[in-house]
């Protein structure tokens, strides 16, 4: 178990360096003078040539990749992303205050993702191939081949413009939240209705459910007890995907509703070349993503003791 | 597999020829037509340039589809080189490929491309590069997969013994095996690269305008949403009714191929 | 003429094959008998040059096994061919591979000394039975004329009629082309009836090694003495003389 603890661990690092070496590349590559963009990040947006001179020697910038990276990583390593190169704040503090307005978004969105798609996918598979089943797969098929933001468009054009029940742009109230939660929930549900859907029919599948329906179990508890941790195992595995779905969700659906959260401040930090901006989100993303799979890989193991021996 | 090749058939025939049934040029600017809405000279309305809808659409194909294809095929190429590298290469070379795909896969596939293609500058070659790089992951864990389950198989020693070179056994002996899994896989990333190429068009990180996108068209929409709604559907409606399209062909496929394996 | 000269080979950490030295002339046929699990395959892996031994070394000729192109006959015959190409196309393989002009009528007298029908090669191999499949495995093992052919248990897929008959073939070719063999087999019956020398591997050794006659008449350790005893109960050998 420390074994596979440790391999974890090493296989999160590898990957965060990657993303680390990618990201800088990026910017290194990026049109526009990184010595600058770190410079405005450091200090105020008003610069002479010397002070960025100065921060290009600092930065190793004009050492070349390996050096320039290995200095901008003691920042990064250390989770300082400075500041802004379009406002001077503090990365950290704009970062937060758009958590402020992600995070909820977010919740909400898996909420009714959630909510929406286990009693349909349990509904469907009461008889599956039956009607209702069929109907729920049609659904779920439509939904996911429907873009967010077309989606998103659709509900203003819908709720905002035409019927004029709610607000469409910002994030001034609550009532702001329900048309940009519902976008993203609608989404979630498509995808994790199949998902489930399939998780309970491979359960049920399973040769031993005839066997306990002959001893006489009730039909209640082999749901609970023995079909359910089954359809557990896939739905755990594509917990991750759906988190990533989640975010890819956010950042078109701020987009479109104009929410200051994490997507618009990543959208606009790239369109105004703000690498720091960039750079945390991106550092973060990662960061929260090796989190997340690491942590479902110890879930994996505590539900299925067989899965760790093999390396896939 | 027919009616995957039947529906991918038809897509490209419908980029292909799509444009040769515009009644007007896409691009060309028509002010005192502008904002139009269906009527029988433009069947789909105009929009805030007076360019013609229906135009722009069958023009729009060539771009959404032709080069979804193209990026799903480059992720094809790239992902099963990877994949059947890191089955055949070794336990470094195996390690090396697995985790440079769990970096690659540690990150929302749209939002690193969004910042990919943002950061190179938008246009239609950071939007192939940007697509390309976060989608051949997929791929490469099948392509693996497969790999390492054909090479304890006896024809592949029987292949090596006869002194075939590695080149020539991975033609003739991994490729078709691979074929089946892969197509499947395919379809499904055919589909994502129309969402994504519409998704990074409508952020303005795509093709440009004047080109006609499906993407940009909506993103050109939106802002005349109160006055001519219609015009913000058609583009979307083009884009669910590929991507439907090319996702009930992948199930089919995948379903026709579950059910081979469960007979043989 | 194969030369094993002392190998030892090693799968983890346990001793897969320990001082195993043999020598095989060019028409001769050596069969290796043991239990499951004795080290056959490993020495056939090995022998074939896909696992090299840690200490001691195989060559044919004083050169690389390699360099003669040893081919093997495998004991599921359907899984040695791929199954998607026609089996004429795997058969082909060494010849395509090695670039070797095929002389005119070799496939076809190959085929006729197999019993097999030319429109067979144009099948797959799900498409032909078990007993022409290994026949069509056999022949792609002989048609590039490797003077060393190994056969890993060739018989124990087919039934028993199948069994003599593919027997009888194996033997009547060798006889023809004067390859030498080496067949791995748990069957003392095939063994005593179609090889000159016999080996017994068990756990990794040779523990003995006579002519055929002499092990059926005369095993010199309580092992053979053993598998010679269960060999004649089961009906699977013998002894004639």
């Amino acid at each position: 178990m420390i074994a596979n603890l440790s391999g974890l661990l090493l296989r999160a690092a590898v990957v965060l360096t990657g993303t680390a070496i990618i990201t800088f590349a990026l910017l290194w590559n990026a049109p526009g003078d990184p010595a600058l963009a770190i410079a405005m990040a450091r200090y105020d947006a008003l610069l002479t040539d010397d002070v960025i001179d100065i921060v290009r020697q600092e930065a190793g910038l004009n050492q070349g990749f390996w050096p320039a990276f290995r200095a901008w990583a003691q920042d990064v390593l250390v989770l300082d992303f400075g500041r802004s190169a379009v406002t001077g704040r503090e990365v950290w503090s704009d970062l937060l205050s758009a958590l402020y307005y992600t995070a909820p978004l977010a919740f909400a969105g898996l909420a009714i993702g959630l909510g929406l798609s286990l009693p349909l996918a349990i509904i469907a598979t009461r008889r599956p191939g039956g009607f209702l089943d069929r109907f729920a797969v049609a659904i779920a098929s439509l939904g996911t081949a429907i873009p967010a933001f077309w989606l998103g468009l659709l509900l203003i054009l819908l709720f905002s413009v035409q019927l004029d029940w709610l607000p469409a742009m910002g994030a001034r109230t609550s009532a702001h939240a329900i048309l940009p939660a519902i976008t993203l929930g609608l989404g979630v549900a498509a995808s994790l209705t199949r998902i489930i859907r399939s998780g309970i029919l491979e359960a049920r599948a399973r040769p031993f459910l005839p066997a306990l329906r002959r001893r006489g179990v009730a039909p209640r508890a082999i749901g609970l007890d023995h079909v359910a941790p089954h359809a557990a195992i896939p739905v755990a595995t594509v917990f991750g995907l759906e988190l990533a779905f989640l975010l890819e969700g956010v950042v078109m659906v701020e987009v479109i509703f104009g929410r200051p959260g994490l997507g618009s401040f990543l959208v606009s930090g790239i369109m105004s070349r703000d690498f720091p901006h960039v750079q945390a989100v991106v550092i973060l993303t990662a960061l929260f993503f090796v989190i997340v799979n690491l942590a479902i890989d110890l879930i994996y193991r505590a539900i299925d003791p067989r899965i760790g021996d093999s390396d896939a | 597999m027919r009616s995957v090749i039947v529906v991918a058939l038809a897509i490209l025939v419908l980029a292909g020829i799509g444009p040769l049934f515009a009644p007007y040029d896409p691009t060309a600017i028509n002010i005192p037509d502008r904002l139009s809405p269906p009527t029988g000279e433009f069947l789909l309305g105009t929009d805030a340039l007076g360019r013609d809808i229906l135009s722009r659409l069958l023009h729009g194909a060539r771009w959404s589809l032709g080069l979804a294809f193209l990026i799903s095929v480059i992720g094809l190429v790239i992902g099963t080189v990877i994949g059947l590298a890191a089955a055949l290469g070794g336990r470094l070379a195996d390690w090396v490929v697995m985790r440079t795909t769990d970096t690659f896969l540690a990150f929302p596939e749209l939002v690193a491309a969004v910042v990919i293609a943002g950061l190179m500058g938008a246009g239609t070659w950071s939007l192939i590069f940007a697509l390309s790089v976060t989608g051949w992951m997929r791929y490469a864990r099948v392509a693996r997969g497969v790999g390492l389950s054909v090479k304890s198989r006896g024809f592949v020693t029987q292949a090596k013994l006869a002194g075939m070179s590695p080149l020539a056994i991975a033609q003739w002996h991994y490729l078709p095996s691979l074929a089946p899994s892969l197509t499947v896989v395919w379809t499904g990333m055919f589909a994502r690269a129309i969402l994504g190429i519409s998704a990074l068009g409508f952020l303005g990180f795509g093709v440009q305008p004047p080109m006609p996108e499906w993407g940009g068209m909506l993103l050109d929409a939106r802002i005349h949403m109160r006055s001519t709604p219609l015009q913000m559907i058609w583009p979307g409606m083009a884009v669910v009714v590929s991507v439907l399209a090319i996702n009930l062909a992948g199930d089919a496929l995948r379903d026709a191929l579950a059910q081979k394996a469960h007979d043989a | 003429m194969l030369k094993v000269d002392h190998c030892f080979v090693r799968r983890g950490k346990a001793d897969a094959l320990v001082d195993i030295d043999l020598t095989l002339y060019p028409g001769k046929t050596l069969a290796v008998v043991g239990e499951s699990g004795a080290g056959k395959s490993t020495l056939i892996t090995m022998i074939l040059g896909l696992i090299k031994p840690w200490k001691g070394g195989v060559t044919w000729a004083g050169a690389p096994v390699g360099s003669c192109r040893p081919s093997l006959v495998m004991q599921e015959p359907r899984s040695a061919f791929n199954p998607v190409l026609s089996l004429r196309r795997s058969v082909m393989e060494p010849i395509v591979a090695q670039k070797i002009t095929l002389p005119k009528d070799r496939l076809a007298r190959l085929c006729d000394g197999l019993e097999l029908s030319a429109d067979i090669l144009d099948r797959r191999p799900y498409e032909v039975s078990i007993g022409q499949a290994q026949r069509v495995g056999i022949l792609r093992a002989l048609i590039a004329a490797s003077p060393l052919v190994l056969f890993d248990e060739p018989l124990s897929a087919l039934d028993a009629v199948t069994q003599k008959h593919t027997a009888k073939l194996i033997a009547e070719l060798q006889a023809e082309e004067g390859f030498a063999a080496l067949i791995v087999t748990h069957d003392l019956g095939y063994a005593v009836a179609f090889a000159d020398e016999i080996a017994v591997l068990r756990a990794g050794r040779i523990e003995e090694m006579a002519a055929a006659a002499d092990f059926a008449l005369a095993p010199r350790t309580d092992y053979s003495r053993t598998l010679r005893d269960a060999a004649i109960a089961l009906g699977a050998l013998e002894l004639s003389e």
